[in-house]
């Protein structure tokens, strides 16, 4: 009976086309999986901002109640629109969240890996039938057709992310333009009445001569400045945050607008320089809470 | 933001005017202070709780991409749990033609570890 072989010369041709096929797929999918990795690190922040709404209300509750030096077994807060206020930042934070980490599970070039060491002990098997194949070729096809295979999954999932980026274009940018909103001006706004109603109570104490000793002086004007000093850290974290998001929305503008291009390289240049901006933000945001 | 200016602006007036305000009237200015800075706190989480009717429809647009995704995720885990299959019964389609009966016990194990796995 007569044994069929590739020449290793037609092996090779295949093998190279495969690569190439595979190698052009995976780089695009990567932009998109860095990119959707990166976003989905400066969103969890939102965790790391360590203020809410509610944090702020209990605050207010707290310092009126040391102000009418006022002493309570379980202090009764009425914080319920607060809370109805971080429900809706919530809200905002795992839809965005959720959407950018299916996004990169997607574009992550492990969910079509496939194993092929079952196919090489098959292949090698010294008798085959009519089929006689040596190790070395037995490899090289089953590298071919991992390859291949990549190529057309990646093609598929390409083809997928373009479309699903496109749908979520518009939606995506009204969420981070509100979420970057909600924070810089509505949240990071109620430190500012944090830090006027600190003043005015640190004040207060200095006109009507409360303190009497320079040491009690000292301190009142050290807890002042050091209160002060926290809550800038705050601000600081909360500017950062926004910032990000304002960068992941152009990011993800970038993508929408080159959907149909996803192979192109100019995108992944730009891709890394959106994801460079968000990874200098997340590592600044990560100083401020050492 | 009005009733923060406000707010501070009262203050200023209170500590510039210390002296000549008597206890009353700086008491009624601060707790006017307190209520015009509460006031705007309150307004701040009130107009929180309206972006809600803005991003509400953003909200489900995006879960319903979402889901679609993990779908596909989904999708391609099977296409991938279906490879693996082939895979193992090629491998035992190779011990039976070897007629290697310890050949064929694993595989069999093995198809059946396979077929029987989770899927990712």
């Amino acid at each position: 009976m007569k044994a069929y072989r590739l020449s290793p010369k037609c092996s090779q041709v295949i093998f190279l086309i495969g690569l190439s096929s595979a190698l052009v797929a995976c780089v695009n999918l990567k932009t998109v999986s860095d990119f959707s990795a990166t976003s989905l690190k400066g969103i969890q922040n939102f965790e790391q901002l360590d203020y809410t709404f509610q944090d702020h209300c209990v605050d207010r509750c707290e310092h009126e109640a040391v102000q009418r030096f006022e002493f309570s077994r379980s202090l009764d807060c009425d914080c319920g629109l607060y809370l109805k206020a971080d429900s809706v930042m919530l809200a905002m934070y795992q839809t965005i969240g959720g959407y950018f980490e299916a996004l990169g599970k997607l574009s992550q070039n492990e969910l079509t890996e496939y194993s092929t060491d079952a196919m090489v002990t098959s292949l090698t098997a010294e008798q085959l039938g009519p089929l006689t194949i040596d190790s070395n070729l037995a490899t090289a096809y089953s590298t071919i057709s991992n390859l291949m295979l990549r190529a057309t999954t990646d093609f598929y999932r390409r083809r997928k992310i373009a479309a699903y980026i496109e749908e979520a274009n518009e939606p995506i940018q009204v969420l981070l333009d509100a979420f970057q909103k909600t924070t810089r001006t509505n949240l990071k706004g109620e430190l500012r009445f944090k830090k006027e109603r600190l003043y005015a109570y640190y004040m207060d104490m200095k006109m009507n001569n409360t303190l009497q000793s320079d040491y009690e002086k000292g301190k009142a004007a050290t807890d002042y400045y050091q209160a002060m000093e926290e809550i800038q850290k705050k601000e600081l974290r909360m500017d950062l945050f926004a910032d990000a998001l304002l960068e992941i929305a152009e990011g993800h503008q970038e993508l929408y607008d080159r959907r149909d291009k996803l192979v192109a390289k100019d995108l992944a240049l730009a891709m890394l320089g959106y994801s460079g901006q968000v990874k200098i933000l997340v590592s600044e945001f990560n100083k401020l809470n050492q | 933001m009005i009733s923060f200016i406000m707010g501070m602006a009262i203050g200023d007036f209170r500590y510039q005017n210390w002296e000549k305000l008597s206890f009353e009237e700086n008491k009624e200015l601060s707790d006017m202070q307190a209520a015009v800075l509460r006031c705007g706190e309150d307004i701040l989480a009130y107009s929180t709780t309206l972006v809600m009717d803005e991003v509400a429809d953003s909200l489900a647009k995006i879960s319903s991409v979402s889901k679609e995704i993990r779908d596909t995720i989904k999708n391609l885990e099977s296409i991938q749990k279906g490879l693996d299959t082939a895979a193992a019964i090629l491998v035992l389609g190779a011990a039976i033609l070897n007629r290697d009966p310890m050949g064929i016990g694993n595989s069999i194990k093995d198809l059946f570890v396979v077929w029987k796995g989770p899927l990712g």
